[in-house]
């Protein structure tokens, strides 16, 4: 007997699930990231606007976290053939695998935005006082970049592993 | 790797040759004249040394430059050559600098100049604004046909004014009409906040009226000092703002005709800031009456020449000496062309004290290394490297622009190598293009297909990395002269390192990695708790001491980020190739294909070199860096002619 609610442990379904998870937290995190930065920039640039070019350096960092969640459902779609190849029809724990896979990316994508964005904000007050030391002020949101870094890294490496 | 070796300069000249020796100097252009001010407030030296006290001469040089300064900066937008992408300095020769800076009669009668013009224009700005305002407040008026002077008549009495536009204007006329009824009202205009109405009354009801016009809101406008309708007096003053537009142009013209005297105000803005250098360079120095003494720091190099020069030419006495023990020098790195691109990424971080082995050559390769790693596209890797190629020919640039520039060339080199043996060219274009008949294989294997090979191969370029940090903290110990120090802390490391590394690979390598392991973790907790006097707590200390290895696990591991990073640019480069093929390869597909591709592409590669900068970047400051440097130095910052706009041909200025 099928019921409506049977698609919830469709195997597609829930790697579909998993990949826009990951696009959706993901893009989230970068996007509160990147605005909260750029508020912090806009007000140094409103007092010197030579330091567009620094300011929008430091914006841009939290941004990449949304590009990981891209990434990894990216790599599951195209895992999934609905990307670039025919679409395979997976069993329920496949498709559980494959959303498992993307919730590193997915949680501590948003996460790891946010609070590099935090760095990187408190890195513009850096570059307000002393435009020459942007690199560590860049340096300072980088070591919070490690860690979503590592969770793409994680992510991939499940979803490659996973047989299908 | 070479920090370069200072000698000090300690000098003591005539006052009277003071000017001179200080333009010797600064055509020598290699003593970093120190700042010996200080000396003269310490007790032993009060009164036998004074401090040089900054003149008039100072500030008022300093307001010149920024007059001059203002003045190029109004005339840059009226320059109508053509301007290069990157502004260049010009190059002078000697006579050439010496006619335009004795040409200053001219050059202050062109600032005065455009002094004037611009106070002019500012005053003919606001001139115009109050001008437009006045039209803004006469506009409602406009279709009012008396005279805005007229006031009264014999009898009655003309009242102009508004009342708020929330009220009913009829109530208005009713409540006049039928209270004061020898009167007349009439509504000019209206906009969404006010009416505008004109009243008319016979005089001797003044209070009647005005008592019906209060409870309306009514304030009254006075025309005081205009005659005429409100339409000619419009007229009247939009062929005023005319008048002034037109003479804007003339000025305009005027300040343009000005500018092509830009180029011999920079000469002179150079001039100048030449004049203040040598000025503000006394400050460092200490006077007696008769003489002033300096003391400041050279390249050991230029030691003869500098002795030579002002020997022979001034009555002077100078001693030079070798930096004592635990003088800081200021630092000067001297690094082969190739190296030097990386020293920016050095300087970023701190540059070396004077007493440290100076770490760009030993960076750079890894460097090198890493960011090509991280990009990994041969196309991205041409383009970048093409790019900056073409700039680095067109243009002579300085400083760290130059060096950052260089460092992308080579940065774009590795990541075409890289990108070749991974077989990324702009991602996967040859087969998305042809819908996978052809394709660029790999040199080597592509990481996509396996991952697991590549992040392996990061972590053992990390560990060969750290290894080679461990190795200059040895190097250190043993310059410092403590070898046993270097043998226990970096030998007996590597030992224990390298056997677990081996015991990993398993079979014979395994078995000798083993018993490496195990010797070198008995080596190491035998000596790591040396420092300790309880036997027990050496021993406690040194078993502790193995728990390094995991902080070296999570430094190693660190560098799969080369592997993710890579990755992530193979990945998004397929993404765009996949949506720039996704209409087909009709007409208009292919000019979608196109756009896609082009600001894909670009966007890709920005967002890819910017982090692998960052991360490339951060490998080396925290996970090589922290193991042995110190950092700290000062830059060397010799005493020498500097200028913004021009270069005079062999640089010496009499």
């Amino acid at each position: 007997m099928t019921h409506w609610y049977d698609f919830l442990i469709s195997g597609n379904f829930l790697a579909l699930l998993g990949a826009a998870l990951a696009v959706i937290f993901a893009g989230l995190g970068s996007a509160k990231g990147v605005g909260l930065v750029g508020e912090a920039a806009a007000g140094v640039v409103t007092e010197d606007p030579g330091k567009f070019g620094q300011a929008l350096l430091l914006q841009a960092l939290p941004g990449t976290q949304g590009i990981y969640g891209l990434l990894t459902a990216f790599v599951i779609l195209n895992k999934i053939g609905i990307v670039g190849g025919t679409p395979v029809e997976l069993t329920s724990l496949q498709g559980a695998l494959l959303f498992a896979a993307a919730m590193p990316i997915a949680i501590v994508g948003y996460f790891s935005a946010i609070a590099q964005a935090r760095a990187a904000a408190a890195g513009v007050g850096i570059i307000a006082k002393r435009p020459q030391e942007l690199a560590k002020a860049i340096t300072f949101a980088a070591m919070v970049e490690t860690y979503a870094v590592l969770a793409l890294l994680g992510s991939i490496l499940m979803v490659f592993g996973i047989k299908l | 790797m070479a920090i370069v070796k200072m000698n000090k300069l300690s000098f003591i000249g005539l006052s009277d040759d003071k000017d001179l020796i200080i333009r010797e100097l600064m055509n020598l252009g290699v003593v970093d004249i120190t700042d010996i001010s200080h000396i003269a407030d310490e007790d032993e030296w009060k009164g036998m040394v004074k401090k040089f006290k900054g003149g008039d001469e100072l500030l008022q040089i300093e307001s010149d430059i920024q007059k001059i300064k203002s003045a190029i900066d109004y005339l840059q937008p009226y320059d109508k050559r053509k301007k290069t992408l990157f502004k260049m300095k010009r190059s002078l020769e000697y006579d050439e600098y010496t006619s335009a800076v004795n040409e200053s009669a001219l050059i202050w009668d062109v600032v005065h100049k455009i002094d004037e013009y611009e106070s002019q224009l500012s005053l003919m700005r606001s001139e115009e604004n109050k001008l437009s305002n006045q039209i803004a407040a006469l506009n409602p008026w406009k279709p009012l046909l008396i005279p805005l002077e007229l006031a009264s008549t014999e009898t009655t009495v003309i009242t102009a004014g508004v009342v708020p536009a929330s009220l009913d204007s009829k109530s208005l006329v009713d409540d006049l009409s039928s209270n004061v009824p020898e009167s007349h009202i009439d509504i000019i205009n209206s906009d969404k906040d006010q009416l505008y109405v004109l009243v008319i009354y016979y005089k001797k009801l003044e209070e009647e009226v005005q008592n019906v016009l209060k409870r309306h809101g009514f304030s009254k406008i006075s025309f005081k000092g205009m005659s005429g309708t409100a339409e000619d007096i419009i007229k009247k003053l939009e062929s005023q703002i005319l008048s002034i537009s037109k003479k804007r142009v003339e000025i305009k013209n005027s300040i343009e005709a000005l500018a092509d005297k830009k180029d011999i105000l920079e000469v002179y803005y150079d001039h100048l800031t030449i004049e203040r250098d040598r000025l503000a360079i006394v400050d460092r120095m200490l006077k007696t009456d008769r003489v002033f003494i300096l003391e400041g720091w050279f390249p050991a190099e230029y030691g003869d020449k500098i002795e030579k020069t002002l020997k022979s030419k001034f009555d002077c006495i100078m001693e030079i000496r070798k930096p004592e023990e635990d003088e800081e020098t200021p630092v000067l790195l001297d690094n082969p062309r190739l190296v030097q691109p990386f020293e920016a990424i050095t300087e970023m971080y701190s540059l070396p004290n004077s007493k440290e082995v100076d770490p760009n050559t030993l960076m750079a390769p890894f460097y090198f290394i890493f960011f090509g790693m991280m990009v990994s596209d041969a196309g991205y890797g041409l383009l970048m490297s093409i790019i900056t190629g073409i700039l680095l020919i067109k243009y002579k640039f300085e400083g760290l622009l130059d060096k950052l520039l260089r460092l992308l060339f080579l940065g774009g080199i590795s990541t075409f190598i890289w990108g070749a043996l991974f077989g990324g060219w702009f991602g996967d274009i040859v087969s998305a293009v042809t819908s996978g008949r052809y394709s660029i294989p790999p040199l080597w294997f592509n990481p996509m297909n396996n991952p697991m090979k590549l992040l392996i191969c990061s972590l053992i370029l990390g560990a060969i990395h750290l290894f080679v940090a461990m190795g200059i903290q040895g190097y250190k110990k043993i310059k410092e002269g403590k070898i046993l120090d270097a043998i226990f802390d970096t030998g007996f490391w590597y030992i224990f390192l390298i056997g677990l590394g081996l015991l990993l690979l398993g079979g014979t390598a395994g078995t000798i990695g083993k018993y490496m392991a195990i010797t070198g973790a008995v080596l190491l907790v035998l000596t790591q708790g040396r420092s300790e006097k309880n036997i027990i707590k050496k021993f406690t200390k040194g078993v502790l001491s193995l728990y390094d290895a995991v902080g070296f696990m999570s430094d190693v591991l660190s560098y799969s980020r080369l592997l993710a990073l890579g990755l992530a640019t193979g990945v998004i480069a397929s993404v765009i190739n996949a949506m720039g093929t996704l209409i087909g390869f009709n007409p208009l597909g292919i000019i979608v294909l196109i756009i896609v591709f082009i600001v894909g592409h670009v966007f890709n590669l920005v967002i890819n070199a910017l982090g692998a900068y960052v991360h490339a970047s951060r490998l080396q400051y925290v996970e090589f860096f922290g193991k042995f440097f110190e950092g700290g130095g000062k830059a060397y910052k010799p005493f020498k002619v500097n200028t913004k706009y021009i270069n005079i041909n062999n640089g010496r200025i009499q």
